[in-house]
């Protein structure tokens, strides 16, 4: 491969061997044991709570450890002297957006902060600073103070502050998350760049799965413990399996009578995706329609699995996935007959949040029928949640109105508002009381009667599967578990309209999915209207319909497949290809008059109209330009795609404007 | 007509059953608590058994003598310097030894002896002593002159009677005004009945304004309150179950402190009626619980709502007769104490304790406090609504 190149028989920058980290008595780290090579870009990859912080700390020298040893430049880091030395050669940026930067300072003041501090002659800053500003496009802003920067030019920014000295291994933990999808790109070409240009190398961690074709190798981290190591196509050869993709739409029986054959069954908007363990795609194809004999499948196809669905089968053959519940959608939980799915229960209309200097929200606009999924998705900071406490009553709209149920939440009557739930952004139960204390407490608060508190309890328990931690304080539970009891909580009362805000942030795989087993469940057969919000493009898929959020304004609402068929009937399909050496194909596609190109791990994405034309124009291009083509395949486009598209185009109008 | 009586009652029924959910959760969540669990018992009960153990007299103040004369007449007068409040400590050579220590603050008093004072008194004439007091503390240094004017005087008395040969029995027929008082309340004026009942009603402020600041500023924080907010629960349900559960615990710490330290260590004689002492600190918990309320309305955390209270507990405790009685403050900070509520209840919970007083005697201070109070919280839960409009 193309890669091979840039790898060599050097000793690993960074070796690390059966590494212990305990926090009390929690295990963060269990025996990790991983080689990074000089010049590759190494990912780690896994939920909240994997290890991938502890790990990241201590191989920066800041974070003593328990068990093991770590190497990095040769220099064995085992006291506070010993990481001194290598501390020159680091540069090291902690989760959160803008952490580790001044909110006061500007962007040039942070700047030159850091230079400072690591000692940077003026003339070499100078230098450095030119090239750095003017890559992440942070030189209109020189003078901007940090905390008025957008949450992706914050996260650029700090990435430029790790860079000015220099490093020779750069360590970024979770520098994406909750990023918007331009800026991520803008971070992945920057990053892959600088390693092209000199001898860096770069340990980057992430929770988001898709995110995992652009390192060169990766550790899949579950629970303190490395689950799988190597190249992504490494891991995924290790998993061999079918993915095989339904369409039915007698969805719910289907749902059943899969789940009982398969641990690896999803719902994913009106689609079932359902991995098949060791077999061809024809024996995969083949048991699935054996099985479902008797419901009409309306399409039927086969596809290589993700990286996602190889981390829960590796889970699952670990035994890391905990105990499997009972199948939600085989259990009726609110008294009663299901209310007909056709009312619209959430209004959004022209809604606007004006905060001191900017506007969060800007005329935002949606409907979300009883029955219906609808997802919010957008970055960190687009407004997603601050129309949810618009529509929810916690914030007065500065302009537009909002309703629930037919009634504004900030004037509602109790018996609107018992008729809603809501789950906020990060966990916020009581985490001082058990689980039963709180789903009492909710249900008290909801004014179920008291007869049927035990009886409702005792549903919610079941169906969010929280039966074995009944009696355990909240702030003891595993993120995942966590976020199920949340839910509960927002249950218990039996609600017709569920607002969760990023209820799965942060929550690993396995977990997600019986999470969004449930909503389905929910909508499907309750007939609840689900408003949500994420920033993981993934999920956005399970969704009915969806609106994209970017800077406080809704750019496109649909189902996720119309978003998807608009892209391609406005700007063509998705061209995938691989090229060598790489980013000379980027510049060489650039000249071409391929604006859109853009880096994708080792490949690079692009959208054309016609793709046979567009694949014989690249051919004769590159070949011109002794670039070799390794291959290129149409693609059909990703969520992501379309909100990168649409980003861009709203940026294109309002500079017109 | 029966059928309104009757949506009525389940309206009201749910709206107390809520409110009931809400204080059993904040009883819970402190029951959980163990750092303020401790804070609570080390206050009601090691803070106060403390107080009862210092004493605002002299205790074993150091006396430094300078005695030029060493005749048995200058030792005479050095041994009325005893214990308990004063102890001798020690010899200087000369003044300026005496001086130092002093300057030092190893002895509060230097008593000096001049020569011949033994064969001075003996002729009968006038002998001058120096006194130096180190007044550095003012209280203090007034209690030690004072005493050591009464100590010397008493001396110079008993010497003038002896040279001038008239015994105690004689002493009836000279014309003399004698003074015949009586103490009331605390007829021994014990600092171990009055230091503690102090502390009580401070630490009773203390806890009753922070402890429900410290309640609503956690739902704050953890962002819990956002989820209380979308329910159908009222502001005033939120904030009302936080007083309610605060003063429970108020009240159960406040009898701990009472029964067992005040009375059942120091004998304080308790000779109010105990339920009028427990409902004047019930009124007084929901006034401080609206400060309590009004300043986690204006704090983001924990940390700047402990900031806050401490700034509003100081005039607060310095305005109270606490620590300074009422008698001893200039006429405009005097005037002053009416705005703050521990003057109030420092005021009843004395009367009560102490003096045995009811209603009949208090209904005014207990009006002023009732008054101030619905003042105070109702400008707390006004506050504290505003905050989510």
């Amino acid at each position: 491969m193309g890669q091979t190149s840039l790898v060599n028989d050097d000793p690993p920058v960074v070796r690390v061997r059966e590494f212990v980290k305990r926090y009390r008595k929690l295990k963060a780290a269990d025996g990790v044991s991983l080689d990074i090579r000089c010049g590759e870009i190494y990912g780690l990859i896994g939920p909240d709570g994997a290890g991938k912080s502890s790990l990241m700390k201590a191989i920066a020298g800041v974070l003593s450890f328990e068990g093991g040893s770590i190497e990095v430049f040769g220099q064995t880091i085992d006291s506070e002297a010993a990481a001194e030395k290598v501390k020159g050669r680091l540069g090291f940026m902690p989760q959160g957006l803008g952490l580790n930067l001044y909110p006061e300072l500007s962007v040039e003041e942070n700047i030159d902060f850091f230079a400072e501090l690591r000692e940077v002659t003026p003339v070499l800053l100078a230098e450095r600073k030119r090239k750095l500003l003017a890559m992440t496009r942070l030189d209109r802003f020189l003078d901007r103070p940090m905390k008025l920067l957008s949450g992706g030019m914050k996260q650029k920014l700090g990435l430029v502050c790790t860079l000015i000295h220099e490093p020779d291994l750069i360590i970024l933990d979770e520098p994406t998350t909750g990023v918007d999808p331009v800026s991520r790109r803008d971070f992945w070409t920057i990053l892959t760049q600088l390693l092209r240009e000199r001898d860096v190398t770069a340990l980057v961690s992430t929770a988001y799965m898709d995110e995992a074709e652009r390192f060169q190798r990766l550790s899949l981290m579950f629970g303190g413990l490395v689950v799988a190591k190597g190249a992504p196509e490494v891991i995924l050869h290790d998993v061999p399996g079918t993915l095989v993709e339904l369409t039915i739409a007698a969805q719910v029986d289907a749902l059943v009578r899969l789940e009982k054959r398969f641990t690896q069954v999803e719902a994913v908007g009106s689609k079932i995706k359902v991995f098949v363990p060791d077999v061809t795609p024809q024996a995969a194809s083949a048991q699935i329609q054996e099985l479902l004999t008797g419901i009409k499948i309306e399409q039927i196809q086969v596809e290589k699995p993700r990286l996602e669905d190889a981390f829960i089968a590796l889970l699952h053959r670990h035994h890391l996935s905990g105990k499997e519940e009972d199948s939600p959608a085989e259990m009726v939980w609110r008294d009663g007959v299901p209310p007909r799915g056709d009312g619209i229960a959430i209004v959004a209309r022209e809604l606007i949040c004006d905060f001191d200097h900017f506007r969060a929200v800007d005329r935002v606009s949606f409907e979300v029928r009883q029955g219906e999924i609808f997802g919010l998705l957008g970055a960190n900071g687009a407004g997603k949640t601050t129309v949810i406490k618009m529509l929810t009553g916690i914030r007065p709209p500065t302009g537009g109105a909002g309703t629930v149920a037919g009634a504004d939440m900030r004037r509602a009557s109790q018996s609107v508002k018992e008729r809603i739930g809501y789950m906020s952004q990060a966990f916020s139960l009581y985490q001082d009381m058990t689980v039963q204390e709180n789903l009492r407490l909710f249900a008290r608060i909801y004014g179920v009667p008291g007869r049927q508190i035990s009886e409702r309890i005792d549903r919610v328990i079941q169906l969010a599967g929280l039966g074995p931690v009944c009696t355990q304080l909240a702030g003891k539970l595993p993120m995942g578990i966590r976020q199920r009891l949340a839910l509960a909580c927002a249950l218990v009362h039996g609600p017709l309209v569920l607002f969760l805000d990023e209820p799965t942030s942060g929550v690993d795989p396995i977990g997600r999915r019986r999470f969004w087993k449930i909503l389905v469940h929910l909508a499907r057969v309750e007939h609840v209207a689900i408003l949500l919000t994420t920033h993981y493009m993934s999920e956005a898929e399970h969704c009915d319909r969806l609106a994209l959020m970017h800077a406080g304004k809704v750019i496109a609402d649909d189902t996720p497949a119309a978003l998807k068929t608009a892209l391609e009937q406005e700007a063509g399909q998705v061209l995938d290809l691989a090229a060598e050496p790489v980013l000379s194909a980027l510049e060489a596609l650039e000249q071409a008059g391929f604006t859109d190109a853009a880096l994708f791990g080792r490949r690079i994405h692009l959208l054309v109209k016609d793709v046979d034309e567009a694949t014989a124009r690249i051919r004769a291009w590159l070949s011109e330009r002794d670039i070799r083509l390794l291959d290129i395949t149409p693609r059909a486009p990703s969520l992501e795609d379309v909100f990168v598209y649409r980003i861009l185009q709203q940026e294109r109008q309002e500079a017109t404007l | 007509m029966n059928s309104d009586w009757y949506i009525l009652r389940t309206r009201l029924g749910s709206w107390f059953s809520r409110l009931m959910a809400m204080t059993a959760k904040e009883l819970i969540q402190f029951g959980r608590d163990t750092l303020l669990l401790f804070a609570i018992v080390y206050l009601f009960v090691f803070d106060t058994y403390m107080a009862g153990n210092i004493t605002m007299q002299l205790n074993k103040a150091v006396v430094v003598v300078h005695d030029a004369d060493h005749s048995a007449a200058s030792r005479e007068l050095i041994y009325r310097f005893r214990q308990p409040y004063f102890k001798l400590g020690g010899e200087v050579l000369d003044n300026h030894a005496g001086q130092r220590l002093l300057d030092q603050g190893r002895a509060l008093v230097v008593l000096d002896i001049p020569p011949d004072f033994a064969h001075d008194i003996k002729k009968g004439t006038s002998v001058d002593v120096q006194v130096q007091v180190d007044a550095s503390n003012a209280v203090l240094g007034f209690l030690a002159s004072s005493y050591t004017a009464q100590i010397i005087g008493q001396y110079g008395f008993d010497q003038a009677l002896t040279s001038l040969g008239i015994d105690e029995r004689a002493l009836e027929n000279v014309p003399m005004v004698r003074n015949e008082y009586r103490v009331w309340y605390n007829p021994n004026q014990k600092d171990t009945w009055f230091m503690p009942i102090s502390e009580l009603l401070v630490v009773i402020t203390i806890m009753g304004i922070m402890l429900p600041a410290a309640a609503a500023v956690r739902e704050k924080e953890r962002g819990t309150i956002e989820q209380l907010l979308v329910s159908p629960l009222t502001p005033i349900q939120i904030l009302l179950s936080k007083v309610i559960a605060m003063t429970v615990v108020i009240l159960l710490g406040t009898a701990m402190s009472l029964f067992f330290v005040l009375h059942g260590v120091f004998a304080v004689p308790m000779k109010g009626s105990l339920i009028l002492f427990f409902a004047v600190t019930t009124i007084y918990s929901f006034t401080t619980a609206g400060l309590g309320l009004y300043i986690a309305t204006l704090s983001r955390n924990l940390a700047q709502a402990a900031l806050l209270a401490i700034l509003v507990l100081m005039p607060m405790i310095f305005l109270s007769g606490a620590w300074t009685p009422p008698e001893a403050m200039p006429m405009g900070l005097r005037q002053a104490m009416y705005i703050s509520p521990l003057f109030y209840f420092i005021e009843m919970g004395y009367a009560i304790l102490l003096k045995g007083a009811g209603l009949d005697i208090l209904w005014d201070s207990l009006l002023g406090l009732a008054l101030l109070g619905g003042l105070i919280f109702g400008f707390g839960v006004w506050r504290f609504r505003r905050q989510f409009k």
